[in-house]
């Protein structure tokens, strides 16, 4: 079936299969494999994108569920190598190992701190709650958060 | 400059969190075919017949395997290797079943097809026919007498009976009075490494040259081409593995699979490359698992604590067994007992059982977890019998520095430690003395305090005999003509940071500035021999590895330097990518003395020298023994790191939910290269020791069906789970590394267990509660309350 959706700024008109994903769609036909499949049950959120300002976890979606829908991808935006200041904070704080989780997580601080700039760390834990890392036990993660969202405050 | 001790970020943190890493699943050479696996739904059944004529008729499948195809293909993979004081039973593998399956999600045939969605609807097209035989759903229940057979070949289900002994344990219980003596029952649950990538591989033959590269979410990339070589009977020089970023293993990716093998052979059959990537339910179900032990245990002590016997029975559910080995770690459990602590009189017999459960997978910890909660339970239960502190008894029983190495019963030999010096300074970090006010008075505000301490002991540098797993690594060091310097190295990262690591080492050693050190690895075709990332040896092992090529690069650079400044060596200073000479101050670059050996081997300085800048150098490791026929000897880890955690944890008795207040951890690897790498390393380990004490479980029901497919049903730890870590560090120096370097990575996985464990005893003493089987899930802290409620014990 044909879909027309808007990712990162561009439409794009696909022809999908019925059973296809969201993260399918989105790795297999936009090529952009910043965002991974780990669980295929909405569980752990490395497929975690924005649709129309949501974070979505897009394993779980049909990629028909996005005809005519605005995605973001943690690729939108930037001219490789550049990231921001989100990105930079999970690097100078080690806020990864494998890496292949952060994608995701960085899409929900983008989320999280577009609606809260000043989030506490209950705050953080739980706008980050449907991201799972295994690497880090997340103490490299909150520091990153912490990080940014000082900075962004001027503190 | 001084690289080594210096607390960098990793090397590739930059492109994972641009989200431009490229992992094995965005890897798409051209006209790449998908392959699904047809898996077993019965954990024990006869195959009947095997239809895949719904699967081929479906349009874009390009082929249906199922396992007589590959058995008469002559694909099958044979055990090998020497194992050292117990005798394994073993059976031929197949990568696809023939005849019989033996477990949920065992492979039984596959498909592939052009895509994804169709692979997978072609393999819920293949019609298998199963009679269903009776199941073994744990050991106990196939250690009866009379239980069916996973392996038919085999007199019963035990695979491996291994005793261990000391001294005449039997006779020193027997002489023990009561009153000196405790006994009990210990249980660790089944878990998985689950890394959030899957596993994954794509196989590319070339019909023309006859060549095949993989691209393999893989620990070890040169052991997983010699293994596929074997399986597939394929020259090994024209197999090239390369290693992709893999999205996190910690050893659940320890070759080989028998998707590797099948993916293969699919694509040799098709001329074609065919991807295989895993699905978070294959994972769950045929993955593998680990720890599944239970203990049952007898001490006799001094009424100063001191344990004068242990017997100890362990009983491991291995499942049933598939081509990788992780049935090993039970020899680990086993060989680590009693670990840290001296006793005199020991009877260990291990039996490891094959089920109808899940094979057993390689898993940070790898056995020594499963042995550190065991002994740190009983140490526990030594004090409450004996009456004394928790402490005071792990004092009293402590191997002290003075007696390193240490001979094990097991033989294995103990390199060094001070773990009063970790224990100390542990109850200083988590603030033990001051603890019992503080529980005093939660107390009388109705809330359960407990505190906790677990010690671990972890082994590191797994070095077994007649495996491609043993005891050594390599790398090449060489500078460009513009004096560049590449490293390539025989072991590989997945998101340890090691690249990272072994690029302070060599800079260091060579003098060399570290930007311009770059690290390569996880290419057969590139990297020299290499064992891979596993027991925590990439830096005792592949840095000390790339010392040692250094060291000649730097010799040489040194000898032609002094020739070009007109001094002696020993005059010279190297550091910042130049060498200089002392007396006349005057230096070069490395790029100038790079340039000289390069463009000059026939000039004034060059005289008498070999002119490649590049050296290729493995380090073997010092006190592993292999040969116990010639000298009585045998160990197979060179180098024991440990740590001592401590929590204080809040139970709620109406809902037995237990949260983790603080968990402080004091470590000892020796010398630390690359400080936040490493505790980066202790956080993961820790959580993922948290996550096993508290969440994780893979169940089976009695007839072996898995019940936790999904992540939603075997929960990881996410943030909201994530508690306040407290890190230290102490440092005996291993006498057998370069600057005495010890393994991290595993350890801070086995601390949490027991310490947890012991803090829900400490917060329920009221009720005389005593935790003995993880997970420690609410429905089990509530149900042991219960029990004590009902026996009149509790407020």
């Amino acid at each position: 079936m044909l879909i027309s959706v808007e990712v990162n700024g561009e439409v794009v008109t696909w022809d999908v299969d019925p059973r296809e994903t969201l993260i399918d769609a989105i790795r297999e036909r936009a090529r952009l494999t910043g965002a991974h499949v780990g669980c295929r049950s909405a569980s752990c959120g490395a497929c975690t994108l924005s649709l129309d300002g949501l974070t979505v976890k897009s394993c779980c979606l049909l990629a028909a569920e996005a005809d005519g829908r605005t995605i973001r991808t943690v690729e939108d935006g930037r001219t490789p190598p550049e990231v921001d200041d989100i990105q930079e904070a999970f690097i100078a704080a080690q806020g990864m190992q494998c890496g292949y989780c952060t994608p995701g997580m960085v899409m929900s601080v983008r989320h999280l701190l577009a609606q809260n700039p000043d989030p506490s760390d209950d705050e953080i834990r739980r706008g980050l709650a449907g991201n799972l890392c295994r690497c880090t036990g997340y103490v490299n993660i909150l520091k990153a958060v912490r990080a940014v969202r000082d900075a962004r405050l001027g503190r | 400059m001084t690289y080594v001790g210096a607390s960098i970020p990793g090397r590739n943190n930059r492109r994972s969190a641009a989200g431009a890493a490229t992992y094995v699943d965005d890897i798409r050479p051209d006209g790449c075919l998908v392959m699904a696996v047809v898996r077993s739904p019965h954990a024990h059944a006869r195959i009947r017949s095997v239809d895949t004529s719904a699967g081929h008729d479906l349009d874009g499948v390009a082929l249906v395997l199922t396992g007589e195809e590959l058995r008469d293909a002559g694909i099958a993979i044979h055990p090998s290797g020497t194992n050292v004081n117990f005798t394994p039973r073993t059976a031929v593998r197949h990568v696809l079943a023939v005849d019989k399956v033996r477990y949920v999600g065992e492979p039984v045939a596959a498909v592939v097809a052009r895509d994804y969605v169709t692979a997978r609807a072609a393999a819920q097209a293949v019609l298998v026919a199963y009679e269903t035989l009776p199941a073994l759903g744990d050991a106990r229940a196939a250690l009866k007498p009379g239980a069916v057979l996973v392996e038919e070949s085999w007199p019963d289900n035990v695979m491996v009976d291994y005793p261990i002994a000391r001294g005449d344990a039997d006779a020193v219980l027997a002489a023990t009075p009561p009153s000196g003596r405790t006994s009990g029952t210990l249980v660790c649950n089944r878990v998985a490494a689950t890394p959030l990538e899957g596993r994954g591989i794509i196989a590319d033959y070339n019909p023309y040259d006859e060549t095949m590269t993989c691209w393999a979410s893989t620990q070890a990339p040169h052991v997983l081409r010699a293994l596929l070589s074997a399986a597939l009977s394929f020259p090994e020089g024209n197999l090239r593995v390369i290693q992709p970023q893999v999205g996190g293993a910690f050893g659940g990716k320890i070759p080989m699979f028998p998707e590797d093998v099948i993916t293969a052979y699919a694509s040799r059959r098709l001329g074609r490359p065919v991807k295989w990537i895993e699905q978070r339910d294959e994972y769950l179900s045929a993955g593998g698992h680990s720890r599944d032990m239970r203990c049952d245990y007898e001490v006799a002590f001094e009424p100063d604590g001191r344990i004068t016997a242990l017997k100890a029975g362990l009983l491991a559910d291995v499942g049933a067994q598939s081509t990788f080995l992780g049935w090993l770690m039970a020899i680990v459990s086993a060989a680590c007992m009693p670990g840290s602590y001296v006793v005199d009189h020991v009877s260990i017999r291990l039996r490891a059982v094959v089920s109808n459960r899940g094979p057993w997978q390689a898993y940070r910890g790898y056995g020594k977890e499963v042995a550190a909660f065991f002994m740190e339970r009983i140490l526990d239960d030594v004090a409450r019998a004996a009456g004394l502190g928790r402490d005071a008894v792990r004092t009293r029983n402590f191997i002290s520095p003075s007696h390193f190495p240490f001979v094990q019963p097991s033989g294995w030999v103990t390199d060094s430690g001070d773990y009063q010096g970790t224990l100390e300074a542990v109850q200083e970090l988590i603030g033990w003395d001051d603890f019992p006010a503080r529980q005093a008075a939660a107390r009388a505000d109705g809330r359960y305090l407990g505190i906790g301490i677990g010690h671990e002991l972890t082994p590191e540098g797994s070095s077994r005999p007649d495996a491609l797993l043993n005891g050594t690594d390599s790398a090449t060091v060489k500078m460009t003509p513009r004096g560049d310097v590449t490293v390539l190295t025989g072991v590989t990262s997945p998101g340890s940071g090691n690249e990272t690591g072994i690029a302070q080492i060599v800079a260091e050693c060579l003098g060399a500035d570290l930007d311009r050190v770059r690290v390569l690895q996880g290419d057969t075709q590139s990297a020299p021999h290499g064992n891979g990332n596993y027991s925590s040896r990439s830096l005792t092992f592949g840095g000390s590895s790339a010392r040692l090529a250094a060291l000649v690069i730097r010799e040489k650079l040194e000898i032609v330097a002094g020739r070009m400044l007109n001094a002696d060596r020993a005059d010279l200073e190297v550091t910042g990518h130049r060498i200089r000479s002392r007396a006349s101050g005057q230096s070069v670059t490395f790029d100038e003395v790079a340039a000289e050996i390069y463009r000059k081997p026939h000039g004034r300085h060059m005289a008498g020298i070999d002119p490649a800048l590049e050296a290729t150098r493995a380090f073997k490791i010092d006190n592993v023994y292999h040969r116990k026929d010639e000298d009585g000897r045998y160990n197979q880890y060179p180098t024991w790191s440990f740590s001592t955690g401590a929590c204080i944890v809040e139970v709620t008795p109406e809902t037995g939910d237990v949260r983790i207040e603080k968990f402080a951890l004091v470590h000892d690897c020796g010398v630390v290269v690359n400080p936040l790498l490493a505790e980066a390393q202790l956080h993961g380990a820790i959580m993922q020791g948290i996550g096993a004490s508290l969440y994780e479980e893979i169940v089976y029901d009695d007839d072996a069906i898995p019940q936790t497919p999904t992540l939603r049903e075997y929960t990881l730890p996410g943030i909201r789970e994530s508690v306040d870590i407290v890190l230290g560090h102490r440092s005996t120096p291993s006498p057998f590394t370069f600057m005495g370097m010890k393994g991290v990575g595993e350890s801070g996985i086995s601390a949490p267990g027991p310490a947890i464990a012991s803090a829900i005893d400490d917060a329920l003493a009221d009720f005389g509660v005593r935790m003995t089987t993880m997970p420690f899930t609410p429905a089990r802290v509530w149900a042991a309350i219960q029990t004590a409620r009902s026996a009149g014990r509790g407020e």
